[in-house]
Protein backbone atom coordinates (compact mmCIF):
# COMPACT_ATOMS: atom_id res chain seq x y z
CA UNK A 1 0.00 0.00 0.00
CA UNK A 2 1.30 3.50 -0.85
CA UNK A 3 -0.52 5.11 1.82
CA UNK A 4 1.80 3.20 4.48
CA UNK A 5 4.86 4.13 3.46
CA UNK A 6 4.25 7.48 3.29
CA UNK A 7 2.90 7.18 7.25
CA UNK A 8 6.17 5.29 7.85
CA UNK A 9 8.77 7.95 6.72
CA UNK A 10 6.84 11.00 8.37
CA UNK A 11 4.95 8.96 11.41
CA UNK A 12 5.65 12.39 13.65
CA UNK A 13 6.05 14.83 10.78
CA UNK A 14 2.52 15.77 10.58
CA UNK A 15 -0.25 14.62 8.51
CA UNK A 16 -1.52 11.62 9.88
CA UNK A 17 -2.33 10.01 13.28
CA UNK A 18 0.59 8.38 14.55
CA UNK A 19 -1.60 6.72 17.28
CA UNK A 20 -4.02 5.40 14.72
CA UNK A 21 -7.09 7.40 16.95
CA UNK A 22 -9.39 10.26 15.78
CA UNK A 23 -8.84 13.63 17.48
CA UNK A 24 -12.00 13.21 19.65
CA UNK A 25 -11.06 9.71 20.95
CA UNK A 26 -7.99 10.80 21.84
CA UNK A 27 -9.38 14.13 23.67
CA UNK A 28 -11.38 11.64 25.33
CA UNK A 29 -8.88 9.71 26.77
CA UNK A 30 -7.05 12.88 27.69
CA UNK A 31 -9.71 13.93 29.72
CA UNK A 32 -10.37 10.65 31.51
CA UNK A 33 -6.57 10.99 32.55
CA UNK A 34 -7.56 14.00 33.82
CA UNK A 35 -10.37 13.06 35.38
CA UNK A 36 -8.38 9.81 37.05
CA UNK A 37 -6.61 12.77 38.65
CA UNK A 38 -9.46 14.00 40.12
CA UNK A 39 -11.02 11.19 42.01
CA UNK A 40 -7.84 9.92 42.57
CA UNK A 41 -7.23 12.90 44.89
CA UNK A 42 -10.51 12.46 46.27
CA UNK A 43 -10.11 9.08 47.25
CA UNK A 44 -6.38 9.97 48.73
CA UNK A 45 -8.31 12.24 50.59
CA UNK A 46 -10.09 10.00 52.04
CA UNK A 47 -7.79 7.69 52.59
CA UNK A 48 -5.40 9.99 54.24
CA UNK A 49 -8.11 11.39 56.92
CA UNK A 50 -9.56 8.26 57.50
CA UNK A 51 -6.27 6.99 58.80
CA UNK A 52 -5.59 9.37 60.80
CA UNK A 53 -8.07 8.47 62.97
CA UNK A 54 -8.40 5.04 64.77
CA UNK A 55 -11.45 2.56 63.58
CA UNK A 56 -14.34 1.36 65.27
CA UNK A 57 -12.89 -2.01 64.64
CA UNK A 58 -9.87 -1.70 66.88
CA UNK A 59 -12.11 0.06 69.61
CA UNK A 60 -14.57 -2.74 69.35
CA UNK A 61 -11.64 -5.64 70.27
CA UNK A 62 -10.00 -3.17 72.99
CA UNK A 63 -13.80 -3.02 74.68
CA UNK A 64 -14.42 -5.95 76.84
CA UNK A 65 -17.28 -8.68 75.40
CA UNK A 66 -18.57 -8.15 79.32
CA UNK A 67 -18.91 -4.23 78.81
CA UNK A 68 -20.65 -4.25 75.65
CA UNK A 69 -23.24 -7.28 77.39
CA UNK A 70 -23.78 -4.63 79.80
CA UNK A 71 -24.27 -1.79 77.38
CA UNK A 72 -27.53 -3.76 76.14
CA UNK A 73 -25.10 -4.80 72.97
CA UNK A 74 -26.24 -8.11 71.93
CA UNK A 75 -23.62 -10.57 71.73
CA UNK A 76 -22.99 -13.66 69.67
CA UNK A 77 -19.59 -15.80 70.52
CA UNK A 78 -17.61 -13.28 72.06
CA UNK A 79 -18.31 -10.47 69.15
CA UNK A 80 -21.60 -8.25 68.77
CA UNK A 81 -23.94 -9.90 67.00
CA UNK A 82 -25.34 -7.71 64.41
CA UNK A 83 -28.05 -10.00 63.02
CA UNK A 84 -30.68 -8.56 65.72
CA UNK A 85 -33.19 -8.30 62.84
CA UNK A 86 -35.62 -10.87 65.62
CA UNK A 87 -34.62 -8.17 68.24
CA UNK A 88 -36.00 -5.26 66.27
CA UNK A 89 -39.41 -6.63 65.19
CA UNK A 90 -40.09 -7.57 69.15
CA UNK A 91 -39.14 -4.83 69.91
CA UNK A 92 -40.85 -2.05 67.56
CA UNK A 93 -43.36 -4.04 65.80
CA UNK A 94 -45.14 -6.53 68.44
CA UNK A 95 -47.87 -6.04 65.58
CA UNK A 96 -46.68 -8.49 62.87
CA UNK A 97 -49.29 -6.88 60.59
CA UNK A 98 -47.64 -3.86 61.14
CA UNK A 99 -44.12 -5.08 60.21
CA UNK A 100 -44.97 -6.41 56.92
CA UNK A 101 -46.54 -2.87 55.53
CA UNK A 102 -42.81 -2.15 56.15
CA UNK A 103 -43.19 1.71 55.76
CA UNK A 104 -40.81 4.47 56.85
CA UNK A 105 -41.46 4.46 60.16
CA UNK A 106 -40.30 0.55 60.92
CA UNK A 107 -37.26 1.99 59.06
CA UNK A 108 -36.88 4.65 60.98
CA UNK A 109 -36.85 2.86 64.27
CA UNK A 110 -34.39 0.64 63.48
CA UNK A 111 -32.20 3.39 62.20
CA UNK A 112 -32.90 4.88 65.15
CA UNK A 113 -32.33 1.76 67.86
CA UNK A 114 -29.29 0.88 66.10
CA UNK A 115 -27.54 4.11 66.16
CA UNK A 116 -28.72 5.36 68.99
CA UNK A 117 -27.41 2.03 70.85
CA UNK A 118 -24.11 2.32 68.87
CA UNK A 119 -23.74 6.27 70.14
CA UNK A 120 -24.72 4.99 73.71
CA UNK A 121 -21.88 2.70 73.98
CA UNK A 122 -19.46 5.06 72.81
CA UNK A 123 -18.81 2.78 69.27
CA UNK A 124 -20.17 5.68 67.23
CA UNK A 125 -17.97 8.85 68.33
CA UNK A 126 -16.28 11.72 66.52
CA UNK A 127 -12.84 10.28 67.81
CA UNK A 128 -13.53 6.84 66.17
CA UNK A 129 -13.70 6.49 62.31
CA UNK A 130 -16.94 4.01 61.66
CA UNK A 131 -16.12 0.70 59.65
CA UNK A 132 -18.21 0.55 56.50
CA UNK A 133 -19.64 -2.60 57.95
CA UNK A 134 -21.84 -0.83 60.72
CA UNK A 135 -23.06 2.18 58.45
CA UNK A 136 -24.31 0.73 55.08
CA UNK A 137 -25.63 -2.39 56.44
CA UNK A 138 -29.34 -1.84 55.09
CA UNK A 139 -31.69 -3.13 51.97
CA UNK A 140 -34.95 -1.95 51.12
CA UNK A 141 -37.80 -4.29 51.15
CA UNK A 142 -39.47 -5.26 48.43
CA UNK A 143 -43.06 -6.48 49.25
CA UNK A 144 -43.25 -10.14 50.93
CA UNK A 145 -39.55 -10.05 51.39
CA UNK A 146 -38.51 -7.33 53.89
CA UNK A 147 -35.08 -6.87 55.21
CA UNK A 148 -35.85 -4.38 57.30
CA UNK A 149 -34.39 -3.58 60.42
CA UNK A 150 -31.88 -6.71 59.44
CA UNK A 151 -27.59 -6.32 59.25
CA UNK A 152 -26.85 -7.25 56.03
CA UNK A 153 -23.81 -4.85 55.31
CA UNK A 154 -22.20 -4.98 51.88
CA UNK A 155 -25.06 -6.77 50.32
CA UNK A 156 -26.78 -3.77 48.40
CA UNK A 157 -23.93 -1.59 47.28
CA UNK A 158 -22.59 -5.30 45.72
CA UNK A 159 -26.11 -5.08 43.90
CA UNK A 160 -24.62 -1.80 42.72
CA UNK A 161 -21.51 -2.82 41.56
CA UNK A 162 -23.47 -5.84 39.59
CA UNK A 163 -25.89 -3.47 38.12
CA UNK A 164 -23.32 -0.94 36.91
CA UNK A 165 -21.06 -3.95 35.37
CA UNK A 166 -23.88 -4.98 33.72
CA UNK A 167 -24.27 -1.81 32.05
CA UNK A 168 -20.48 -1.42 31.57
CA UNK A 169 -21.42 -4.78 29.22
CA UNK A 170 -24.54 -3.35 27.94
CA UNK A 171 -22.16 -0.61 26.80
CA UNK A 172 -19.33 -2.03 24.79
CA UNK A 173 -22.33 -4.29 23.10
CA UNK A 174 -23.35 -1.50 21.41
CA UNK A 175 -20.24 -0.11 20.87
CA UNK A 176 -19.36 -3.29 19.44
CA UNK A 177 -21.89 -3.12 17.26
CA UNK A 178 -20.85 -0.02 16.23
CA UNK A 179 -18.26 -1.68 14.68
CA UNK A 180 -20.34 -3.66 12.61
CA UNK A 181 -22.20 -0.66 11.88
CA UNK A 182 -25.68 -2.87 12.95
CA UNK A 183 -28.03 0.24 14.12
CA UNK A 184 -30.87 -1.77 15.69
CA UNK A 185 -28.32 -3.42 17.82
CA UNK A 186 -26.74 -0.16 18.67
CA UNK A 187 -30.50 0.78 19.93
CA UNK A 188 -30.81 -1.92 21.65
CA UNK A 189 -27.93 -2.13 23.72
CA UNK A 190 -27.85 1.68 24.55
CA UNK A 191 -31.24 1.26 25.68
CA UNK A 192 -30.51 -1.88 28.04
CA UNK A 193 -27.56 0.77 29.44
CA UNK A 194 -29.71 4.13 30.06
CA UNK A 195 -31.87 1.50 31.76
CA UNK A 196 -28.83 0.43 33.71
CA UNK A 197 -27.61 3.97 34.43
CA UNK A 198 -31.18 5.24 36.02
CA UNK A 199 -31.23 1.79 38.14
CA UNK A 200 -27.86 2.55 39.58
CA UNK A 201 -28.94 6.46 40.28
CA UNK A 202 -31.82 4.74 41.74
CA UNK A 203 -29.61 2.81 44.35
CA UNK A 204 -27.61 5.25 45.42
CA UNK A 205 -30.79 8.02 45.78
CA UNK A 206 -32.14 5.16 48.48
CA UNK A 207 -28.66 4.64 49.77
CA UNK A 208 -28.57 8.73 50.41
CA UNK A 209 -32.09 8.80 51.84
CA UNK A 210 -30.99 5.92 54.26
CA UNK A 211 -28.19 8.35 55.13
CA UNK A 212 -29.37 11.21 55.65
CA UNK A 213 -32.56 9.80 57.18
CA UNK A 214 -30.21 8.80 60.10
CA UNK A 215 -29.21 11.98 60.18
CA UNK A 216 -26.32 12.93 58.59
CA UNK A 217 -25.13 15.94 57.15
CA UNK A 218 -22.40 17.62 55.22
CA UNK A 219 -20.92 18.61 58.54
CA UNK A 220 -22.58 16.32 61.17
CA UNK A 221 -23.16 12.74 61.57
CA UNK A 222 -24.40 10.36 64.04
CA UNK A 223 -21.71 8.05 63.00
CA UNK A 224 -18.24 9.45 63.76
CA UNK A 225 -15.85 11.88 62.66
CA UNK A 226 -18.08 15.23 60.53
CA UNK A 227 -15.50 14.48 57.65
CA UNK A 228 -17.06 10.74 57.20
CA UNK A 229 -20.14 11.96 56.49
CA UNK A 230 -18.72 14.99 54.27
CA UNK A 231 -16.36 12.91 52.60
CA UNK A 232 -19.24 10.56 51.52
CA UNK A 233 -21.12 12.92 50.00
CA UNK A 234 -18.59 14.17 48.18
CA UNK A 235 -17.13 11.24 47.05
CA UNK A 236 -20.49 9.11 46.10
CA UNK A 237 -21.85 12.78 44.84
CA UNK A 238 -19.60 13.48 42.61
CA UNK A 239 -19.31 9.99 40.81
CA UNK A 240 -22.90 9.67 41.02
CA UNK A 241 -23.21 13.22 39.27
CA UNK A 242 -20.78 11.61 36.59
CA UNK A 243 -23.61 8.81 35.97
CA UNK A 244 -25.86 11.47 35.63
CA UNK A 245 -23.80 13.18 32.56
CA UNK A 246 -23.27 9.74 31.42
CA UNK A 247 -26.84 8.89 31.50
CA UNK A 248 -27.45 12.38 29.70
CA UNK A 249 -24.48 11.51 27.35
CA UNK A 250 -26.08 8.49 26.92
CA UNK A 251 -30.01 9.44 25.62
CA UNK A 252 -27.81 11.99 23.40
CA UNK A 253 -26.50 8.88 21.47
CA UNK A 254 -29.28 7.01 21.45
CA UNK A 255 -31.48 9.64 20.24
CA UNK A 256 -29.29 10.56 17.94
CA UNK A 257 -28.70 6.93 16.67
CA UNK A 258 -32.51 6.31 16.26
CA UNK A 259 -32.53 9.38 13.72
CA UNK A 260 -29.96 7.69 11.73
CA UNK A 261 -26.80 10.59 12.18
CA UNK A 262 -24.10 7.75 12.80
CA UNK A 263 -25.54 5.80 9.55
CA UNK A 264 -25.02 8.84 7.49
CA UNK A 265 -21.60 10.02 8.89
CA UNK A 266 -20.20 5.91 7.43
CA UNK A 267 -19.07 5.36 11.38
CA UNK A 268 -20.26 4.83 14.86
CA UNK A 269 -17.38 6.06 16.47
CA UNK A 270 -19.32 8.73 18.74
CA UNK A 271 -20.64 5.80 20.16
CA UNK A 272 -17.06 4.53 21.47
CA UNK A 273 -16.34 7.88 22.95
CA UNK A 274 -19.10 8.10 24.99
CA UNK A 275 -18.58 4.26 26.34
CA UNK A 276 -15.27 5.45 27.58
CA UNK A 277 -16.78 7.55 29.54
CA UNK A 278 -19.15 5.17 30.83
CA UNK A 279 -16.59 2.24 31.40
CA UNK A 280 -14.69 4.89 33.42
CA UNK A 281 -17.34 5.87 35.54
CA UNK A 282 -17.48 2.06 36.06
CA UNK A 283 -13.79 1.93 36.39
CA UNK A 284 -14.38 4.91 39.53
CA UNK A 285 -17.09 3.06 41.06
CA UNK A 286 -14.73 -0.15 41.69
CA UNK A 287 -12.44 2.24 43.77
CA UNK A 288 -15.37 3.67 45.76
CA UNK A 289 -16.19 0.64 46.51
CA UNK A 290 -12.80 -0.34 47.03
CA UNK A 291 -12.29 2.44 49.93
CA UNK A 292 -15.14 3.22 51.44
CA UNK A 293 -17.37 -0.26 51.46
CA UNK A 294 -15.08 -2.79 51.15
CA UNK A 295 -11.67 -1.36 53.65
CA UNK B 1 -16.68 -10.18 9.23
CA UNK B 2 -19.07 -7.32 7.72
CA UNK B 3 -17.24 -4.35 6.45
CA UNK B 4 -17.39 -1.05 7.72
CA UNK B 5 -20.21 0.75 6.47
CA UNK B 6 -18.69 3.98 4.76
CA UNK B 7 -20.31 6.06 2.62
CA UNK B 8 -17.49 8.80 2.40
CA UNK B 9 -14.34 8.11 1.35
CA UNK B 10 -12.14 11.19 2.97
CA UNK B 11 -12.92 10.25 6.73
CA UNK B 12 -10.37 6.84 6.45
CA UNK B 13 -7.84 8.87 3.91
CA UNK B 14 -4.29 8.72 5.29
CA UNK B 15 -2.98 10.99 2.50
CA UNK B 16 -5.32 13.71 2.42
CA UNK B 17 -5.25 13.00 5.96
CA UNK B 18 -8.06 15.82 7.43
CA UNK B 19 -8.17 15.85 11.83
CA UNK B 20 -11.57 17.22 12.09
CA UNK B 21 -13.02 14.02 10.27
CA UNK B 22 -10.49 11.43 10.35
CA UNK B 23 -11.10 8.42 11.87
CA UNK B 24 -9.42 4.76 11.67
CA UNK B 25 -11.03 1.69 9.83
CA UNK B 26 -12.85 -0.38 12.70
CA UNK B 27 -13.46 -3.98 12.94
CA UNK B 28 -15.29 -5.75 15.77
CA UNK B 29 -13.65 -8.14 17.85
CA UNK B 30 -16.67 -10.00 18.60
CA UNK B 31 -18.57 -10.64 21.77
CA UNK B 32 -17.10 -13.65 23.34
CA UNK B 33 -14.43 -11.83 25.16
CA UNK B 34 -16.85 -9.36 26.44
CA UNK B 35 -18.71 -11.85 28.08
CA UNK B 36 -15.73 -13.23 29.69
CA UNK B 37 -14.76 -10.24 31.08
CA UNK B 38 -18.08 -9.78 32.51
CA UNK B 39 -18.13 -13.09 34.13
CA UNK B 40 -14.36 -12.71 35.59
CA UNK B 41 -15.41 -8.96 36.75
CA UNK B 42 -18.48 -10.44 38.90
CA UNK B 43 -16.25 -13.52 39.98
CA UNK B 44 -13.81 -10.71 41.37
CA UNK B 45 -16.67 -8.65 43.23
CA UNK B 46 -17.87 -12.28 44.58
CA UNK B 47 -14.09 -13.15 45.74
CA UNK B 48 -13.89 -9.34 47.70
CA UNK B 49 -17.67 -9.92 49.03
CA UNK B 50 -16.38 -13.33 50.79
CA UNK B 51 -13.27 -12.26 52.00
CA UNK B 52 -15.05 -9.68 53.59
CA UNK B 53 -17.13 -11.81 55.59
CA UNK B 54 -14.75 -14.48 56.04
CA UNK B 55 -11.22 -12.46 56.41
CA UNK B 56 -11.68 -9.99 59.94
CA UNK B 57 -10.43 -6.76 59.33
CA UNK B 58 -6.72 -6.24 58.68
CA UNK B 59 -4.16 -4.37 56.40
CA UNK B 60 -3.68 -7.68 54.60
CA UNK B 61 -6.76 -7.64 53.73
CA UNK B 62 -7.14 -4.26 52.76
CA UNK B 63 -4.41 -5.02 50.46
CA UNK B 64 -6.28 -7.68 48.66
CA UNK B 65 -9.05 -5.67 48.31
CA UNK B 66 -6.75 -3.32 46.27
CA UNK B 67 -5.36 -5.78 44.47
CA UNK B 68 -8.28 -7.00 43.60
CA UNK B 69 -9.62 -3.32 42.98
CA UNK B 70 -6.73 -3.26 40.28
CA UNK B 71 -7.15 -6.39 38.51
CA UNK B 72 -10.70 -5.21 37.69
CA UNK B 73 -9.19 -2.08 36.39
CA UNK B 74 -7.02 -3.97 34.11
CA UNK B 75 -10.16 -5.64 32.73
CA UNK B 76 -12.20 -2.60 32.20
CA UNK B 77 -9.79 -0.53 30.46
CA UNK B 78 -7.86 -3.37 28.57
CA UNK B 79 -11.10 -4.89 27.21
CA UNK B 80 -14.26 -2.59 27.52
CA UNK B 81 -12.43 0.34 26.68
CA UNK B 82 -10.26 -1.22 24.23
CA UNK B 83 -7.42 -0.61 25.32
CA UNK B 84 -5.36 -3.72 24.99
CA UNK B 85 -6.11 -3.16 20.75
CA UNK B 86 -4.67 0.32 21.26
CA UNK B 87 -1.10 1.19 19.88
CA UNK B 88 1.47 0.50 22.51
CA UNK B 89 2.58 4.45 22.38
CA UNK B 90 -1.42 5.78 23.10
CA UNK B 91 -1.37 2.76 25.93
CA UNK B 92 1.59 4.24 27.37
CA UNK B 93 0.56 7.32 27.47
CA UNK B 94 -2.18 6.75 29.05
CA UNK B 95 -1.37 4.03 31.64
CA UNK B 96 1.76 5.09 32.64
CA UNK B 97 0.68 8.63 34.29
CA UNK B 98 -2.22 6.80 36.49
CA UNK B 99 0.94 4.59 37.62
CA UNK B 100 1.51 7.36 40.15
CA UNK B 101 -1.85 7.17 41.01
CA UNK B 102 -1.84 4.12 43.16
CA UNK B 103 1.95 5.65 44.02
CA UNK B 104 0.21 8.55 45.54
CA UNK B 105 -3.17 6.80 47.25
CA UNK B 106 -0.49 3.87 49.22
CA UNK B 107 1.67 7.17 50.35
CA UNK B 108 -0.87 9.09 51.73
CA UNK B 109 -2.68 6.11 53.47
CA UNK B 110 0.55 5.65 55.41
CA UNK B 111 0.87 9.04 55.58
CA UNK B 112 -2.65 9.67 57.70
CA UNK B 113 -1.06 6.82 60.09
CA UNK B 114 0.73 9.81 61.22
CA UNK B 115 -1.57 12.74 61.51
CA UNK B 116 -2.37 13.73 65.14
CA UNK B 117 0.39 11.68 66.80
CA UNK B 118 2.76 13.89 66.39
Amino acid sequence: MSTQTIAQSSTWGGGNSPFKVSYGKLMMWVFLLSDAFTFSSLLTAYGAIRYSFSSTDTFIEDVTPAKLEADGIPMRDGRIDFTFADNLIEKYTPDAAAHTSHGAEAHADHTDYFVQKMGETGIFSESHWPSPDLVFNHFPGFGVIDFHGMHLPLIFVSLMTLILILSSVTMVLAVEAGQRADKDAVSKWMLWTIIGGFMFLGCQAWEWTQFIGAGSRMYSNPYGPPTFAALFFGVTGFHGFHVFSGVVLNIIIYVNNLMGTYEKRGHYEMVEKVGLYWHFVDLVWVFVFTFFYLI
Amino acid sequence: MSSHSNHNADIHDEVNYDPTVWVPHTHSHGTKDIWLKFWILLGLTVIDVAFYFVMPPSMARNIIFIALGIVKAIYIVGTFMHMKHEKLGFASMIIIPMMFIIFFIAWMLFEGNFWGTI
